[in-house]
């Protein structure tokens, strides 16, 4: 009577064993599927992280060291360190010929990352993705003479809705988030587009300039004047303690999904969290301010 | 441990009659200026801003008495000047007459003065080295900060209730001065439409307050000599030598006004007083007016000379009280003449055409803003002038910047063109020729 069982029982056994093991090789298969990081896994395969950055020099940020020739920056230092952490080398890409072009093609995936100052506008959450890692107070440089003629004290709580809704002459860089902004911040500005950074100071310095101020975030506003203490007596950096310009590294929607947790945890490990203007500009005192 | 009593009280006594001894100007020249500079330049800077809040305390304490000061001498002078029960008419007439013709002519004089000079001074026209050193000393200092909009902040500042007076004992409490005189003079003139029996117990209060204030103001000036060493050698561990450089015109401006102040005062005095009346005072009072504001750095240390100069001359006690009180307080001439050359000196800075138009205009709101400052002490009457700035369109922040940066210089001449200049006004409101001498002594017209 046992025999007849056993043997039964033993039956059942190995085609049970027989039909669940292909399946659990496969559960097997699908799970590494899963957990493997394949965005990762790409750019370790391919030996280096690609990263647009915008076509300019901004220094500190990023510029070509006349020295040496070669790139520099703590934005070329970040995505190094990113690099060096993903065990791979790096590449920039700098074809782009605007910030806004840079954004489009990284969310088309022409990079793995795009870093360079990028600012935070609702256009460029159409195109990419943004993880913020600078938090920037807006800026300008305006003419002492114009600030007079709006005939209220700038100690005044009523000067900031004043200055706002004035009709400023404001110029940045053309194509640039300081465009949106300026549209945005100042409805009855009349905005001017400059192909770079140097022009528009230029043309505020002009004798008959045709603006009245420059347009940009606090580290770039403020070293104008420590380079040139002069133009502190006939101009005056203007600072929007609200108006946050957020700058973000920029991602596709396969980086975001790859490369999000892994950005994080390096900004939170290796760049110290979000920095602020004033952490820049202490960091970076030895170029603000020179020797 | 005993304590000894008679070695304190030694002690204490000691100070209380060293302290009188400094405020002589020939000690603040010879001690208390080359000690505060060495002290100043030996501290370390983080003691400095410690000094500096010692000696605002102290400024605090000595301007204490004069709100009870100008309260009680302007309700009592001005009973008096007006009751028709002690003086008749004409004499009325007189005093008022001189005084506001005095009052304006003084102002006109003041800020007329001070434009002239700052014409030929030009102060703000910079060479590119001081224009470095402004610009170097302004970095991070006149950075405008635009914070959470606030629509709601368009204060009701009529320019008209700051000198009408609401609750005279609330304009006193909360050092409002010019509310405080206006409601005194009205209060004043009230008394003085009342018969003598009813006023008389209010009088004989306000003349104990007046005789109080002045021997509070008395104890308290003995502290002047400390506040003079803690405020200038605060100024000289802190002060930008270079500014002190860039602006040397200015600087030189406002002290030539000073000593110009002097110079007219001293030919009013002896216009306006008689050599019997000279005969009775030692040295020259003017001088000494002078150099006691100077070296105190504020013009209410020299009433009780003022006051009692004249009366000891013989003056009309009220008249005195009067004219000095509101002169001090009011018309505050060296904020004035100081006012005009910062306007001017704004104006120069940002290349402003000067036109005669212009000149005129300097020269209101210069006079404007100057009697603004009443009630103000020291630095505090600096950012008068934001106004003028406003209405020129010159940008207010980098001026004031380097104004209050050498103000702590500045204070001094300042408070000595006050002091002189009211004393030229009370000397001419107190003024009376023979005839008048003889009309308003009914024994002599006899």
């Amino acid at each position: 009577m046992f025999k007849p069982f056993l043997r039964l029982f033993v039956a059942f056994a190995s085609v049970a064993l027989l039909i669940l093991i292909p399946l659990q090789v496969d559960a097997e298969a699908v799970n590494a599927d899963v957990t493997n990081n394949k965005f990762i896994d790409m750019i370790q395969r391919r030996g280096y992280l690609k990263v647009g950055l915008p076509p300019y020099n901004t220094p500190p940020a990023y510029y070509i060291d006349s020295d040496s020739n070669e790139l520099k920056g703590y934005d070329v230092d970040l995505a190094k360190t990113m690099a060096s952490k993903l065990l791979v080398d790096i590449e920039f890409d700098r074809s782009s010929t605007s910030f806004n072009e840079l954004v489009e093609r990284v969310g088309a995936g022409d990079f793995d990352l795009a870093i360079g100052k990028l600012g935070l506008t609702y256009n460029r959450l159409f195109d990419a993705f943004p993880i913020q890692y600078l938090s920037f107070r807006h800026a300008l440089l305006a003419d002492r003479s114009f600030v007079a003629s709006l005939g209220v004290d700038p100690d005044d709580p009523a000067f900031g809705l004043v200055l706002k809704n004035s009709t400023i002459r404001i110029g940045s860089i053309d194509n640039s988030t300081w465009e949106v902004e300026a549209k945005a911040n100042f409805p009855n500005a009349e905005f001017v587009g400059f192909k770079n950074w140097t022009d528009a100071k230029n043309a505020l310095f002009l004798p008959d300039s045709v603006i009245d101020a420059i347009y940009r975030d606090t580290t770039e506003i403020k070293p104008i004047v420590y380079a040139d203490p002069d133009l502190s007596l006939d101009y005056v950096p203007i600072l929007f303690d609200e108006l946050i310009d957020r700058k973000s590294i920029y991602l596709s929607l396969e980086g975001r999904l790859g490369l999000q947790d892994f950005i994080d945890m390096t900004l939170r490990r290796e760049w110290g969290g979000i920095k602020n203007d004033i952490a820049i500009l202490d960091d970076f005192q030895s170029y603000y301010l020179g020797s | 441990m005993i304590i000894n009593p008679t070695a304190i009280q030694a002690f204490f006594s000691s100070i209380f009659s060293f302290l009188p001894t400094l405020r002589k100007p020939r000690n603040f020249f010879f001690y208390i200026l080359p000690f505060s500079i060495i002290l100043g330049r030996l501290i370390p800077s983080t003691l400095s801003s410690d000094l500096n809040d010692i000696g605002v305390s102290m400024v605090q304490l000595i301007a204490f008495p004069a709100i009870p000061l100008v309260l009680s001498a302007v309700m009592i002078s001005i009973a008096d000047i007006f009751s028709s029960h002690t003086r008749t008419n004409a004499d009325r007439i007189r005093f008022g007459t001189r005084f506001v013709v005095s009052l304006f002519i003084a102002i006109l004089f003041a800020s007329s003065l001070a434009l002239l000079l700052s014409l030929y001074q030009s102060p703000g026209v910079l060479s590119p080295s001081a224009k470095l050193s402004i610009g170097r000393f302004m970095l991070d200092v006149t950075d405008i900060h635009v914070g959470a909009v606030d629509s709601s902040s368009q204060a009701n500042n009529v320019w008209i209730s700051t000198i009408i007076p609401s609750n005279i004992l609330a304009d006193a409490s909360a050092g409002q001065t010019i509310k405080v005189i206006s409601g005194s003079v009205l209060a004043g003139l009230a008394i003085s439409r009342l018969k003598p029996e009813l006023t008389l117990p209010l009088l004989t209060l306000l003349r104990s307050v007046n005789t109080i204030s002045v021997q509070v103001l008395n104890i308290v000036l003995n502290l002047a000599p400390l506040v003079l060493i803690c405020l200038i050698s605060a100024a000289v561990s802190t002060i930008n030598a270079e500014i002190v450089i860039a602006l040397l015109n200015f600087t030189i401006c406002v002290f030539l006004a000073a000593i110009a102040s002097l110079g007219i005062s001293r030919l009013i005095y002896r216009r306006f007083t008689s050599s019997s009346e000279r005969a009775l005072t030692s040295g020259n009072p003017v001088d000494s007016v002078f150099l006691l504001s100077l070296s105190t750095g504020s013009s209410m240390t020299a009433y009780p000379l003022l006051f009692e100069t004249l009366t000891g001359m013989g003056r009309d006690r009220s008249e005195v009280e009067a004219s000095a009180s509101l002169s001090l307080l009011i018309a505050r001439l060296g904020n004035v003449t100081y006012n005009v050359i910062a306007i001017l000196f704004a104006l120069n800075l940002y290349d402003v055409n000067i036109t005669p138009l212009r000149i005129l205009e300097v020269i209101g709101l210069g006079a404007i803003t100057g009697i603004s400052a009443a009630g103000l002490t020291g630095v505090a009457t600096v950012p008068t002038i934001t106004v003028a700035l406003l209405f020129f369109q010159v940008p207010a922040p980098p001026v004031l910047v380097l104004l209050l940066a050498i103000d702590p210089i500045l204070t001094l001449p300042r408070a000595a063109t006050t002091g002189v200049l009211s004393m030229a006004i009370a000397v001419v409101s107190s003024f009376k020729s023979h005839g008048q001498k003889a009309l308003s002594n009914p024994e002599s017209a006899v």
